[in-house]
């Protein structure tokens, strides 16, 4: 019985492989090749320009392979106490060549994204410099007042599509934002 | 009253014959319309129905495989009566795997919702629809979305027959419902077993079975419409069906039916939920043909489905989901709308089917069966730069299924089928997402052989066994990390056992047990998965070593006339055990653009799932009946020893029925005030759930139903309500319950003109 059933076996597997041989030259599950992740997000970097423009200093989370695979690079950057900063954000797709900057995306959609800073530990406070449309906060521009030397972290998060008439949205205050997020990433902040 | 009661002692029995060889039928249903009450034949084709009082009665007696037979019976003594019906058709039936006979399930607890369950249950969706039965429960994604869930198991493990074909739609997702219309279907039968033996893989927890009434043969035109409109949600809905006989073809009949259904947002206790709108439309059509020897038919269904998935459930990352938890409201309501706007699933599938037989002598019968399927599913995301408009998932699935059956008799007391079955499928990607695939492309062969064997050893007693052997090819192909395509290859042996025995201890008491067994190779999501889940929130990660899963289920199910006749009583008890149950571990923390993720692996581990389902019905006084509905689930992870995630907690359901007997020309009056009970679950494994288990709920329920005749036909009308109260409640199986409350109340009312009857 067992010996028969083997061999039943075997006719099963051979008829399902004999089918399979069957195939046309251009097997139809072969997939295009890949192309980029269009809405991938690889690159967030911050620009920080003393007023006076003597300083310049960055922060940078960079992880070009997407989630997955390689852990993403975070570079924090040490800010002089007492002072005043215009930060600039940068987004970018950086998985394809050229890369893609998604800094534009973000401006043309300005009415539905929105920055927010939460700094705890360290002295600075963070202040919107630019608007959208409705003259809502967008935050990719923004200026931040440092004070005593101190350490700390900063999360910048974007959320699309929040609520940016919501209490306290448009002063920074991300409670009660809504919508969902499209970064999130916590540098360490350290200000000499 | 009193008096009335005191002469209600009468006993109504008798057997239930095939009219043509004159053979008893076993099981068949024999329902007296006026009480709403009714027995089972035995396995010798007897019934007894006791402590009626003298009167007229609408006797219906009913047998899967024959038309139903309905007669008058006077009643002044006990009587013995004998109740032929026709069984030409059964002989089409048996061309079909799907549309088995009772003793197909031998030993399987096995409960079926009728063509007038299936219409007071309008409105609702398939998983809906089945929960009505003990130990079946949905797993739901919001309003919208429900799977069903046969104890405890659902998704790839609770195989959906539809027409005799087996449903294949991306069923691996859980916010996947099933693709196919409601409405299509007159009956619908839930196996409770493991059938591995009779259906092949996937059929671990049970099967969900949806076939139509048989074509009429000959006559006129009949048929039926039905209108439908439901409170919560502003929906609309109907249904047309028209059938009929050929002119001069005796034995041709066809059936065309098409229904649609649509809803704006519901609605929760105290807010819209927004986007959770659907539309839905149905068409099919088939025309068959049978004599003494041939039969054969074809078949053909359209579905179309649109639906919005809850706004407030579209979260960026982990903070976004425990904010949500942790505020308690959804964080996005919008005005009451129609409209269905990103995020939103699009879903079509075609059915094709055909099949034939032939009965090559009076002892065996040939039946042949092809199944096509084309499954398309396209998934919209909010997406920035415009890209909303673009699919973010968009597969198409292809699925030819056949099957060849020899159906025979051996001697007298053992008939049975042997058979072999295949499926070929391929699932492919289209391009153009701008999105990494969540599940690669790939192509599925199978081929099995299966034999299913019956032994009538007393009138009392009948045994099934049955094996069978299946063996799968799965081929894979897709782009690895470095962008490179590979193409792994994986084959699957399986082997499924089932032996059953169908047992009449008396003539009011009967015992079925099962002891099966079903398999099921693991999915392409379970392999390849590798990717971010937006609605979990969670880094999914698959595993390509996995086997197949193998379960083994036993079944006992004892049902009794209690307190002659005037209750009735049936407990399921049922344990399995699955070996290689996969399921999604929690393992790490992966940091991302948008924060720290978790990441949840597909493990394999041991499982043992077992539970009771208790059913109990009592007629009190006069047309008043109780009905009460229980059943408890419990899952172990065997290796970490552990209770597995999302089992359904234990729930109580009474209903109180009201059935006067017929006023004018009102007919099957029916009342009813339902109570259902779902406690809170407690039964959880540590560290996997981020939000504790929601409270107990309770919900009243309310239906109506009744019909009159008018004009040639017969006007029908019902009336459904459920959680009256407009409770805010959460329910455990409901994956959106971390952001909003289940739907609030609804009311459902539907009306129907049937008209013509086939025959």
């Amino acid at each position: 019985m067992k010996t028969k059933l083997k061999y039943l076996a075997y006719a099963l597997i051979a008829s399902t492989t004999i089918t399979a041989c069957k195939r046309d030259e251009v097997d139809p599950i072969t997939p295009p090749p890949p192309t980029n992740e269009e809405e991938l997000i690889t690159t967030l970097r911050l620009h920080f320009h003393s007023v006076g423009g003597a300083e310049h200093k960055h922060m940078e989370f960079t992880d070009l392979d997407g989630s997955g695979g390689n852990a993403p690079v975070i570079h924090g950057d040490t800010l002089s106490a007492d002072s005043v900063y215009h930060v600039h954000v940068e987004v970018l797709n950086e998985s394809g060549s050229p890369a893609e900057d998604i800094t534009q995306e973000i401006e043309a959609e300005s009415d539905v994204h929105q920055f927010f800073y939460q700094v705890s530990g360290a002295s600075a406070t963070v202040a919107y410099d630019d608007a959208d449309a409705n003259g809502h906060p967008i935050g990719l521009e923004t200026v931040w007042t440092v004070g005593a030397a101190s350490n700390g972290t900063v999360v910048v998060t974007l959320r699309h599509q929040p609520d940016k008439t919501a209490s306290g949205v448009s002063s920074g205050d991300i409670t009660y934002a809504g919508g969902e997020t499209d970064i999130e990433v916590s540098f360490p902040l350290v200000i000499e | 009253m009193q008096a009335q009661e005191s002469s209600c002692t009468l006993v109504l029995s008798g057997h239930v014959i095939d009219d043509h060889d004159k053979e008893a039928l076993p099981f068949a249903e024999v329902y007296l319309a006026e009480l709403d009450r009714g027995a089972q034949a035995d396995s010798a084709g007897r019934f007894t129905i006791a402590g009626l009082c003298a009167g007229t009665y609408r006797l219906r007696a009913v047998h899967i495989g024959c038309e139903p037979v309905e007669r008058t019976v006077k009643l002044v003594a006990s009587m013995e009566i004998l109740i032929r019906l026709e069984h030409h058709v059964h002989e089409l039936r048996e061309a079909e795997i799907v549309r088995s006979r009772p003793d197909e399930h031998v030993g399987q607890a096995h409960e079926q919702l009728d063509k007038d369950a299936v219409e007071r249950s309008s409105g609702r969706t398939l998983g809906e629809m089945v929960a009505v039965i003990p130990g079946v429960t949905t797993l739901n994604s919001g309003p919208t979305i429900s799977k069903p869930m046969v104890h405890g198991l659902t998704g790839n493990r609770v195989l959906i027959l539809n027409q005799g074909v087996r449903q294949e739609d991306q069923q691996w997702g859980s916010e996947h419902a099933p693709n196919l219309d409601p409405f299509s279907s007159d009956r619908i039968t839930v196996v409770k077993g493991a059938a591995g033996v009779q259906y092949g893989s996937d059929a671990i927890g049970g099967v969900v079975i949806t076939e139509p009434v048989e074509l009429p043969r000959s006559g006129p035109l009949s048929g039926e419409v039905r209108a439908l409109g439901m409170l919560n949600g502003l929906g609309i809905g109907g249904n047309a069906l028209l059938q009929g006989g050929v002119k001069g073809v005796t034995g041709m009949g066809w059936r065309v039916q098409g229904s649609g259904r649509s809803m704006a947002d519901s609605r929760a206790a105290d807010y819209n939920l927004s986007n959770t709108g659907m539309h839905e439309t149905g068409a099919s059509a088939s025309i068959g043909f049978r004599d003494h020897r041939w039969n054969a038919s074809a078949y053909g269904s359209w579905y179309a489905r649109d639906l919005g998935i809850l706004r407030a459930a579209h979260i960026g990352n982990l903070t976004d989901l425990q904010n949500a938890i942790a505020s308690g409201t959804p964080w996005y309501v919008g005005e009451p709308t129609r409209e269905i706007a990103a995020p939103r699933q699009e879903v079509q599938h075609v059915l094709a089917k055909a099949e034939a037989g032939y009965a090559v002598s009076e002892r065996g019968r040939v039946a042949l069966t092809y199944g096509y399927q084309d499954d398309e599913r396209q998934e919209y995301d909010i997406r920035r730069g415009g890209r909303s408009d673009r699919p973010a998932l968009d597969l198409h699935l292809v699925t030819h299924t056949g099957e060849a059956a020899f159906k025979h008799w051996i001697g007298k007391h053992i008939h049975g089928k042997v058979g072999v079955s295949g499926l070929y499928q391929e699932n492919i990607n289209i391009p153009g997402t701008g999105i990494r695939p969540l599940i690669p492309n790939y192509r599925k062969q199978s081929a099995g052989a299966f034999v299913i064997e019956h032994y009538t050893i007393t009138e009392r007693v009948e045994l099934e066994v049955g094996f069978r052997l299946e063996t799968t090819h799965l081929e894979v192909a897709k782009y690895n990390d470095s962008d490179v395509l590979i193409r792994p290859e994986h084959r699957f042996l399986n082997r499924a056992i089932s032996a059953g025995v169908n047992w009449s201890v008396r003539d009011s008491t009967r015992v079925r047990f099962n002891l099966s067994s079903a398999f099921r190779p693991p999915h392409v999501s379970e392999l390849y998965s590798e990717g971010l889940h937006h609605g979990a929130a969670a880094i999914e990660i698959g595993d390509p070593t996995l086997g197949s899963e193998r379960a083994y289920k036993s079944v006992l199910e004892i049902g009794t006339a209690l307190l002659h006749g005037r209750a009735h009583a049936s407990l399921t008890a049922h344990a399995s055990l699955i070996d290689n149950f996969i399921y999604l571990r929690p393992s790490s923390l992966e940091l991302t653009v948008r924060g720290a993720f978790p990441v949840f692996n597909y493990v394999a581990t041991d499982a043992l799932i077992s539970g009771l389902d208790a059913s109990f019905d009592l007629r009190l006084v006069g047309p008043f009946t109780w009905r009460l509905r229980a059943s408890t689930v419990h899952g172990r992870d065997l290796v970490k020893d552990e209770w597995l995630f999302q089992m359904p907690s234990d729930r109580l359901e009474n209903t109180l029925v009201y059935a006067p007997r017929t006023t004018g020309k009102w007919r099957h009056l029916e009342f009813a005030t339902t109570s259902h009970l779902v406690l809170v679950q407690e039964r959880i494994p540590v560290g996997v759930d981020l939000a504790s288990p929601p409270p107990t709920y309770h919900l009243l329920g309310l239906s109506a139903s009744a019909s009159r005749p008018l004009g040639k036909g017969e006007l029908r009308l019902g009336l459904r309500g459920s959680n009256l109260l407009n409770a805010a409640y959460r329910d455990y199986l409901d994956r959106f319950r971390y952001y909003a409350d289940a739907r609030g109340l609804e009311i459902a009312l539907w009306i129907t003109y049937r008209f013509g009857s086939p025959n």
